[in-house]
């Protein structure tokens, strides 16, 4: 045992979690006590009213279609942006031709392309979309699938179309970071271990699947986990991007659109605060269960 | 890895443990801030003595914090009213700021207790103005109302506004916002187009049907909107039907009467919209485009007619192309109208309050008054190209076509010209009927269903104990 | 080592992957292209005519938005941004490190208070939190803006940092030890540079994650304002004024040093990834 570990651990502790302490949980306890009153947000004065704003919220069908539109974004972007960025990492490392592990040429541009989106803000991409996605026939989604004899769609202005055009645009704004993320766990795995496989004979795919990704495991739930909870909270893009917002027809109405509303427009921010607190509870029992779900033996080598 | 645990409950109790501190914690915090809150009746600022040139008694040694919303009408007219205060009290301080984000930077402010002294609240990110007024955060202009206006002489300032000005100012019978400029609704077009086609706005609805017909025949869509923002569209649904049915209408809407949206003028008015939907009439994609992109269609004469306000001219100024005159038309009639086709929807925007916290209110409400002064008014004119609650003040400015026809429409609707409220006295209604606007203009519902839904919003917020009933006339 | 002819299939794969990732490329290049030319466009041109390009570059958009004091508002980004991810990478690094691998009683909580910094709308929080910045003394500072920051980048960092540690192998430290290092030491000499790739991709994240950031800035900075809070202004402001070409050139200058920093850093995340076996 080695001396001074306690000492070790609370020295590097104290001034995180005290910074932390300062900024971040005594703001949001505040909010948690907020939500138990009838707080108006521009106003000193306020009264303490119990558990009313929870019981209204239970009623609240606009916060329930909000849930389950986010339920969607919950499931899609996770799903999708893993996937992509996965498929991409195995295509850009392993897909090269010729000897052993080696990557495709052309690696570097791909790299360097696939991140752009990061370098976008939030409104920025919002606004971009929304122009590709006009519903004009001129719009430059419809006029590319029109080459292709279809269309044309009103996709953000359709009920149907328009909470999946906000999805698409969520994990094409998420996908590079992910691939970048993927590369940098794959890259601190030793490379004899590919070759090893390799030596013994495994396909590319099946090094990738038996190999890589247990490797890579603890990194892939992280992200499964984070993309979920970007899925509840996903505010601005959505504010943006979509018309009303929240429509057509309240079909890209989401949670934390929901909260921005009723605190800021309707002078509610205890409801609004409620809705935080629900929100935020969600977000902790969803992350919960996906990392229990997604729990494996750490590999040591 | 350790046995597995009950990680959230073990999480939970000891964030239950925090949320106690907190509590007591927070009612510290509470206590702390709404400490002197109370607005006593006794004016902030002022002491001087008051005199027929110093009516709130303005002590020039108090400093003054004005903050404009730097949107539409921008912050150079602020500039000349707080020139022509100095003037009047010499070497008073003002503090000018010109913001875009007002919640943002004001809500603080509001909270702590010391919010500015005069606050032009506008934009989108505004303070909701019914939940400031109903908690007792506004000064009460009655005062200024009842003082003598400068630069009309034996006036008081209520004689010298306009009558919507005075009635939208009014939050439980006391004046408590003074809204500044006058909005003048309508369908807007290029004047110099339809000269050059011989097309004329048309005043009954077959007429209008005639005139939509001759414009797609010559290759132009005649009707475009703002899809992003339903709240454009369903101005011409309600401007219809209170054409038809009377100011009766927007009374019993604002007034959250049950049955208000079953009317059979609205239901009329939304058949409209309807048949110029399927007629094929309303411009194509445009209801998925928001309001620059839709009106730079309209700019470029891909549609004839746009809904909008008299922003309008100024907001697409830099992208409208020269000799384009941006004119407003009256919405038009309805078989059976009880109103004429000349009068329209006039609303009285770009909020200023004196917050009832305001360090020096007594020079608020001056400030307030030498916006509402002949020269002052005038200024605003000249400088944005829209017209002020102050009647007259527009007299001798070189009007540009929208300032032009928009002040003939205010001249000519006089008494009818009307105006509603329910979206600021109800706001969380309102994103509920503009959704179902959203629907109708995009053809996917019934106009007995549009009806339905509407009534079933402002039947759930009449049922909310939280809404604060107001009602008209 | 040993060698593999090249096979058909092999051919083929590769091709596939080729098309793949062309067609990405593509989906991700032209939207952004689509900004960066905006920025030389009219607001007629941007929304009436999307897709072609400009009948006259309006360079002047650059020298608007330079009116409009982009140079200044950049700086103070930059200097906030640069504060706030050092802070942010050594305070979330030690953190992570110490949860990852020294097991103690509370371990587990103090992981999920970290976590669970992620799983709350930040904007709920922003009055208390404009109060307690205020007491402190701290509106409009850049010390301020990058404690503020760096608290609220933790969360994330730390979730992230916790899995990267998790997967380093413990041999070397192990060794270390046997030589007597102390938990320091091995720390800051041993796991943080092997640990490089995922402090680098973090690092990365985190500069995009704090320069977008506006929400923060605009509640707690009304003074010094920050590039993007400005971009955000201005975007809300364009239902009043329709000015998108100086947007646009806002945008761009804003893009540039994100850019930059990639760059520079990607090419250290490059050579992590070839250097292969670690000793």
């Amino acid at each position: 045992m080695q001396h001074g570990k306690y000492r070790f651990i609370v020295g590097f502790l104290v001034a995180p979690l005290a910074l932390y302490a300062v900024f971040v949980i005594s703001p949001f306890v505040q909010t948690f006590y907020y939500s138990f009153t009838n707080w108006t947000g521009i106003s000193p004065e306020f009264d303490y009213v119990g558990f009313d704003n929870f019981e209204f919220l239970w009623k609240d069908d606009l916060f329930r279609e909000a849930f389950f539109n986010n339920l969607v974004l919950l499931i899609g972007l996770p799903v999708f942006t893993v996937l992509l960025a996965l498929l991409f990492a195995f295509l850009l490392n392993v897909g090269g031709t010729g000897a052993g592990v080696r990557g495709i040429t052309g690696n570097g541009f791909y790299k360097l392309a696939f991140f752009m989106p990061q370098v976008l803000s939030v409104p920025v991409i919002a606004v971009i979309w929304s122009v590709i996605f006009s519903p004009e026939s001129e719009g430059l989604a419809n006029s590319f699938l029109g080459w292709l004899g279809l269309g044309p769609y009103d996709w953000l202005a359709s009920p149907d179309m328009a909470l999946y055009c906000v999805l698409w645009v969520l994990v094409w704004g998420s996908v590079g970071f992910y691939l970048v993320l993927f590369n940098a766990a794959m890259s601190s795995v030793p490379r004899d271990i590919f070759e090893a496989a390799f030596i013994d004979g495994a396909s590319r795919l099946s090094t990738f699947v038996r190999v890589t990704m247990p490797l890579l495991w603890d990194t892939i739930q992280t992200s499964w986990v984070y993309l979920a909870i970007l899925a509840l909270d996903a505010y601005a893009l959505v504010f943006v991007m979509t018309i009303g917002p929240g429509g057509p027809d309240n079909s890209t109405q989401v949670m934390a659109l929901r909260i921005a509303q009723e605190g800021f427009q309707n002078g509610k921010a205890g409801y609004a605060s409620a809705m935080g607190v629900v929100l935020f509870f969600l977000t902790l029992i969803i992350a919960a269960v996906l990392l229990r779900a997604t729990r494996r033996e750490r590999i040591e080598y | 890895m350790n046995a597995p645990r009950p990680y959230p409950r073990r999480v939970f109790l000891r964030r239950a443990g925090l949320s106690a501190l907190a509590v007591s914690g927070g009612s510290f915090l509470a206590s702390c801030a709404s400490g002197g809150s109370e607005d006593d009746g006794e004016r902030s600022g002022g002491g001087q003595e008051q005199t027929s040139e110093n009516p709130f008694g303005v002590d020039a040694a108090d400093p003054l914090h004005v903050v404009i919303f730097n949107g539409g009408y921008g912050e150079e007219y602020a500039k000349f009213h707080e020139e022509l205060y100095t003037t009047q009290f010499t070497d008073a301080q003002i503090e000018h700021e010109a913001i875009t984000d007002v919640r943002q930077q004001m809500q603080p402010l509001f909270n702590a207790g010391n919010p500015p002294d005069v606050l032009d609240n506008a934009g989108a990110e505004k303070l909701p103005i019914s939940t400031l007024a109903d908690t007792g955060q506004l000064t009460d202009l009655t005062d200024l109302w009842d003082t003598e206006s400068i630069g009309f002489d034996g006036m008081t300032v209520r004689d010298t506004l306009h009558p919507i000005a005075i009635e939208s100012a009014e939050y439980a019978e006391k004046p408590l916002v003074m809204n500044y400029a006058l909005q003048v609704y309508g369908l807007w077009y290029d004047r110099a187009l339809f000269d050059e086609k011989g097309w004329e706005p048309a005043e009954t609805w077959s007429d209008f049907m005639a005139l939509c017909e001759q414009i797609m025949s010559d290759g132009m869509a005649p009707m475009a909107h703002q899809g992003k923002y339903p709240y454009y569209i369903q101005q011409v649904i309600i401007d219809m039907a209170v054409k038809h049915g009377g100011h009766e209408v927007v009374y019993a809407i604002d007034s959250l009467e049950p049955d208000a949206w079953q009317n059979d003028s609205i239901r009329m008015a939304a058949e409209a919209i309807l048949e110029i939907k399927n007629g094929g009439y309303m411009m194509e994609g445009t209801e998925g485009l928001d309001h620059i992109q839709s009106q730079t269609r309209w700019n470029e004469h891909k549609a004839a007619f746009i809904p909008s306000g008299s922003w309008l001219e100024n907001e697409q100024a830099s992208v409208a192309p020269a000799g384009f005159a941006t004119t407003v038309a009256p919405t038009p009639m309805l078989d059976g109208a009880a109103l004429p086709f000349d009068c329209t929807r006039v609303e009285a925007a770009e909020a200023f309050i004196v917050p009832a916290q305001a360090a020096n209110q007594a020079g608020g409400l001056e400030y307030l008054r030498i916006m509402l002064s002949k020269e002052g008014a005038a200024k605003f004119t000249e400088l944005t190209m829209a017209p002020t609650v102050v009647n007259d003040s527009a007299e001798g400015i070189d009007a540009s076509p929208g300032l032009a026809s928009s002040l003939a429409l205010i001249e000519s609707g006089g008494d009818n010209n009307w105006n509603y409220y329910y979206p600021i006295w109800y706001s969380p209604m309102d994103p509920k009927i503009q959704t179902a606007v959203g629907e109708l203009a995009a053809g996917r519902i019934s106009a007995d269903e549009f009806c339905d839904r509407c009534q079933e919003a402002a039947d759930e917020t009449a049922e909310d104990p939280a809404t604060q009933q107001r009602s008209r006339p | 080592m040993a060698t593999q002819r090249r096979t058909g299939g092999d051919i083929s794969v590769t091709a596939a992957s080729h098309i793949v990732l062309v067609i990405w490329s593509f989906i991700v290049i032209v939207p952004f292209a689509w900004a960066l030319v905006a920025s030389t466009k009219t607001t007629r041109e941007i929304f009436g005519d999307p897709w072609s390009l400009p009948a006259d570059p309006q360079w002047q958009n650059f020298e608007s938005a330079w009116d409009n004091n982009v140079g200044e508002y950049l700086l103070n980004s930059v200097i906030v941004v640069s504060g706030g991810v050092v802070l942010t990478m050594l305070l979330g690094s030690m953190v992570a490190y110490v949860l990852a691998r020294y097991p103690f009683p509370g371990n587990r909580f103090i992981f999920y208070l970290f976590a669970s910094g992620m799983m709350f709308p930040v904007f709920l929080a922003l009055v208390p939190l404009f109060f307690v910045v205020k007491s402190l003394g701290m509106l409009s500072t850049y010390h301020g803006l990058i404690l503020v920051y760096t608290a609220y980048s933790l969360p994330f960092t730390v979730f992230f940092m916790h899995a990267f540690f998790r997967t380093l192998p413990t041999s070397v430290a192990e060794a270390a030890v046997i030589d007597g290092a102390s938990h320091s030491n091995v720390f800051f000499w041993v796991m943080l540079p092997m640990a490089k790739p995922g402090l680098l991709s973090i690092a990365i994240f985190n500069i995009l994650g704090q320069w977008n950031q506006f929400v923060l800035p605009q509640f707690l900075s009304p003074d010094k304002p920050l590039l993007t809070q400005a971009v955000a202004s201005l975007l809300s402001n364009q239902r009043y004024r329709a000015d998108w070409g100086t947007v646009f050139a806002f945008l761009a200058i804003a893009m540039i040093p994100v850019i930059v920093a990639y760059l520079a850093f990607y090419r250290q995340v490059q050579s992590g990834l070839t250097s292969g076996t670690l000793k």
